[in-house]
């Protein structure tokens, strides 16, 4: 059975203030609701005013997915009652979005973009006493009321949901390059995933924040309506809520089709013209986008597609952290490895993006140069850097060799194991050079795997040849 | 013959400017007398007990303005005739208020409305119906009735500002035997006033005489960054338009607004007129409106669609009306909208959610929107040739309250036959009154191209002079 899924991803756009108001967009250590004006309160005779800003966002995005841009465009009330709405409509498009028909090419399929449109995000509601199903009550902070978003709308050209997730990557990649979106506000890209499998309704699960739960919430979605079919139930056309602590969606409402919003012109805002000449001004200001990164990185570090692509699309704050280690370290293909191998893994394991962590340039590097001067071996780097994520410490106050407090440990260690291994010290001091491995990988036991296997060979031959040699302890 | 009907407005400010005035012993008697109003013709909603001049030095310091109540006023309760935004105290000031207040004038009261401008005789406010000085048991007009009423009556000087969607200024003003003008969509912001159908909302003005409409507009218009579809065109003074001579004036009189559904003695007293402004100058022809007979039709639809979305937001919630909460939010604004709308209210809300449903959209949203470009393309053909269209302001008298009541809503909404096309053009027109038949004031409408309210003084001042048989 084809599965067959289509995303809206709703973008916040990073502009200072909201769609249709001054208010600022930043609410940082504010209290709810401290945000809003009589606009995006939706107070009597109030009139909405176009951010500018919140257009050229969008129109770049377009552009960036390949997509047309409308020349003449409007805005339009799509009407339903819900208590986030402070109007009951939102300011949305509906005939002419600011770009259509466009794609994003992932690995090696192409996902086309149907449109991309402008709209106002409704409040936050806080659910209290339960989920959205089973709230007691619900309170409402309209601090979010108003912030522009940018809804990119793909046909259904997923086929699993490891494309979903990559494109989804490659796309959130692609806003940060842009500029236009802030990946560490919380809630700042939501999607809406519609899943079908072949014969079958499509169903809508809406509202999924974060990029595994979309993959959650697929495949959850995906065994569901496998399961009906299976059972020779009908599934049928709805909306569904994912619930991302029992990781399963729940039925909201059969699905109104999109003409039941009861469209009308905004007539508060007149037509936009986008003329050749902002489109120009909007062209001449797009920074470098990902594809062109990636060829970049082939170009002048020498990395291969694969390392490059990984790199960028993963996440904008990795690619410039790789820029950032090599303008300090030199070596981009060790970079690269080191990277995409290792740092990357224990990102992923912690659910932390590069952004939001301890990771620092210098201190990475310090790591990599650790490995070079032989201070550490690669196999105990490849651990260390799990430590060195979790705490972002630099790498030698973790591994405890800074200045002299390095050496005594490790002798104590190589004694220890040779009173352990009298045996085996005997046959290497009978000139048994094979059993010397045997005694370097014991030491390595014993200081947590901390150590240069040249550095432990030395303390040994030391050991030997000292005065405690042969001495029990 | 200019200047026959004199400006207590003007000649009050001239006052004020040449001589010490007890400012608040004037708003006090104003006061007093408004209150005296509302006990005759119950013409407001509220009356600003805390009424002061503000702006000392202004063009308008001094002078008694009256405020229809769609219009946001700061700190005094603005309701747009609807008990579900009963208690509401706006935060702000509409521009135009604000505007109006910045050069002295004095926001007496809010003036009484048909509930959110829905309808033609203000017999739908929430707050008590506005009585026609002329005859207590008739109808001001509306929506704007309060507003004429005032108007009308006031012995003091005051100017009122008015609203017009579909025909709200030039209804009222015809009904009461005052002034109503109705600028072009987009010379007066609208920010602060309450959506009716904002494609079509105007602030307009309803005052004894043209001068003082045309002063108001010189106040009020112009640009405002807050409303998006307000005009750049700079705003100017429009008195300096009045004149006594109409020399080369060519005047359109089209056919389509002289049926037989038009009351006689309503159209042979604008052919009167029209023989009376030739003397001064003037010249008229008969035109063709063809598209006229779609108009009622068309600005019913995108009225009632643009209607039903605004007032989607009105739930109980934030503002306005409020009820012990419980059940569900779908539970408790439904509640609250069956007590707080009126039956007119809740009847557009039907009508408009049904015109831009799926399947209806194309056929009568959408249609209609159509039809409206067609209409303004005629006018704008008309006015490649003319100046200005002259047609009778409403098609009847004044009717009694107990005449309404008999109406069926459609028979309504036919009574707005004359005003619909040019308030959905967007052209501004003028209501002047052509004297009293049977003792009931008509009145003549005016219309000219958009952005041409210089041309709408002009013919207006010259109207004023006019004698009636």
């Amino acid at each position: 059975m084809e599965v067959m899924i289509g995303l809206e991803v709703h973008c916040q756009l990073d502009t200072k203030s909201k769609l249709f108001c001054s208010d600022s967009t930043d609410h940082h250590g504010k209290p709810p609701n401290a945000d809003t004006c009589p606009i995006c309160l939706g107070f009597p005779g109030s009139k909405p005013k176009v951010n500018k800003k919140a257009i050229d966002y969008a129109i770049m995005i377009g552009m960036a997915l390949n997509c047309k841009i409308a020349e003449r465009m409007w805005f339009s009330r799509k009407t339903y009652f819900y208590p986030d709405l402070p109007k009951n409509f939102q300011i949305t498009q509906y005939e002419v979005p600011v770009a259509s028909d466009g794609y994003l090419n992932v690995g090696s399929s192409r996902i086309r973009i149907r449109r991309v449109h402008i709209e106002e995000d409704p409040a936050r509601l806080v659910h209290m006493g339960g989920d959205i199903t089973s709230a007691e009550y619900v309170l409402i902070d309209y601090n979010r009321s108003g912030t522009p978003l940018a809804e990119i709308v793909t046909e259904p050209d997923f086929k699993n949901t490891k494309d979903v997730r990559a494109f989804l990557q490659k796309l959130a990649s692609m806003l940060e390059h842009l500029g236009v979106y802030d990946s560490s506000e919380e809630g700042s890209l939501r999607i809406d995933a519609n899943v079908s499998i072949e014969g079958g309704e499509r169903v809508e699960v809406k509202n999924i924040s974060g990029f595994e739960n979309v993959e959650k919430a697929l495949n959850y979605e995906i065994v569901r309506q496998n399961g009906m079919r299976r059972m020779e139930v009908e599934v049928e056309r709805e909306t569904r809520h994912f619930d991302a602590e029992s990781r399963t969606t729940k039925s909201l409402r059969k699905k109104e089709t999109e003409d039941e919003y009861g469209y009308i012109f905004e007539p508060d805002l007149p037509e936009i013209h986008i003329n050749g000449n902002w489109m120009e001004n909007v062209r001449s200001a797009m920074p470098e986008l990902p594809d062109q990164r990636v060829a970049r990185f082939v170009r002048e570090y020498g990395l291969t597609d694969y390392s490059a692509g990984v790199i960028v699309y993963t996440d904008k704050r990795l690619a410039d952290f790789f820029e950032g280690c090599c303008r300090i370290y030199g070596r981009p293909a060790e970079v690269a490895n080191w990277t995409i191998n290792y740092l990357l893994k224990s990102l992923n394991w912690r659910s932390e993006r590069i952004g939001a962590s301890k990771v620092r340039e210098e201190t990475f590097v310090e790591l990599l140069q650790m490995i070079d001067s032989g201070e550490i071996t690669e196999r105990y780097a490849k651990e260390l850097i799990k430590e060195y994520v979790d705490s972002g410490e630099s790498p030698r106050k973790i591994v405890g060799m800074e200045g002299d407090g390095g050496a005594a440990p490790l002798e104590e260690a190589v004694a220890k194991v040779a009173a352990e291994n009298r045996a085996a010290v005997e046959e290497l001091r009978a000139g048994k050079g094979e059993v010397m491995g045997f005694l370097i990988g014991r030491v390595l036991a014993e200081t947590g795997k901390r150590g240069d296997p040249k550095a432990i060979r030395e303390a040994i031959m030391n050991y030997l040849n000292g005065p405690e040699a042969g001495m029990p302890r | 013959m200019f200047g026959l009907i004199k400006s207590l407005v003007k000649d009050h400010l001239y006052t004020l400017k040449s001589t010490k005035f007890d400012t608040e012993g004037f708003i006090e008697d104003v006061l007093a007398k408004s209150r005296r109003l509302q006990e005759q013709y119950s013409p407001f909603i509220a009356i600003n007990d805390s009424a002061n001049a503000e702006g000392a030095g202004g063009m308008l310091y001094g002078l008694p303005v009256s405020v229809k109540d769609n219009i946001c006023t700061r700190g005094l309760q603005t309701t747009a005739g609807s008990r579900i935004l009963e208690g509401y105290v706006p935060p702000f000031d509409a521009t135009a208020v604000a505007k109006v207040r910045q050069v002295g004038g004095i926001v007496i009261g809010k003036t009484a409305m048909d509930e959110f401008g829905f309808g033609t005789f203000a017999t739908t406010c929430a707050y008590g119906v506005p009585k026609n000085p002329f005859d207590k048991d008739r109808s001001c007009g509306g929506s704007s009735g309060g507003a004429a009423c005032v108007t009308a009556a006031a012995d003091f000087p005051h100017i009122a500002l008015a609203q017009s969607t579909g025909g709200s200024i030039t209804a009222p003003a015809a009904f009461t035997g005052t002034v109503g003008l109705t600028p072009t969509y987009g010379r007066v912001s609208r920010y602060g006033l309450i959506d009716f159908s904002n494609s079509m909302d105007k602030i307009g003005v309803i005052s004894r005489c043209v001068y003082d409409s045309a002063l108001m507009l010189s106040v009020m218009s112009g640009y405002d960054p807050l409303d998006s579809t307000s005009s750049a065109m700079p705003s100017q003074d429009y008195t300096k338009y009045m004149t006594d001579s109409l020399v080369g004036v060519r005047i359109a009189v089209p056919r389509e607004y002289f049926s037989d559904v038009v009351d006689r003695r309503i159209s042979e007293r604008v052919m009167d007129a029209l023989a009376q402004l030739e003397d001064c100058g003037a010249t008229y022809e008969s035109v063709s409106l063809a598209t006229t007979k779609y108009a009622i039709a068309a600005y019913y639809l995108i009225a009632v669609s643009e209607a039903s979305t605004n007032l989607a937001k009105y739930c109980g919630l934030r503002y306005g009306l409020h009820d012990s909460i419980d059940g569900n939010f779908d539970a408790y604004f439904s509640k609250v909208r069956s007590e707080g709308f009126g039956e007119e209210a809740k009847r557009r809300i039907i009508l408009g959610t049904f015109a831009r449903l799926a399947g209806f959209r194309d056929a009568y949203y959408l249609k209609a929107l159509k039809v409206r470009t067609k209409i303004i393309e005629e006018f704008k053909e008309v006015f490649r040739k003319f100046d200005v269209i002259a047609t009778p302001s409403m098609p009847i008298l004044p009717p009694r309250f107990s005449e309404i009541e008999r109406m069926a809503p459609i028979e309504k909404y036919n009574v707005d036959l004359l005003t619909t096309a040019p308030n959905m053009a967007g052209v501004p027109t003028l209501s002047v009154p052509t004297g009293t038949v049977g003792g009931l004031p008509s009145g003549m409408q005016l219309i000219a191209d958009h952005f041409r309210e210089d041309a709408l003084v002009k013919v207006g001042s010259v109207c004023e002079g006019l004698k009636w048989k």
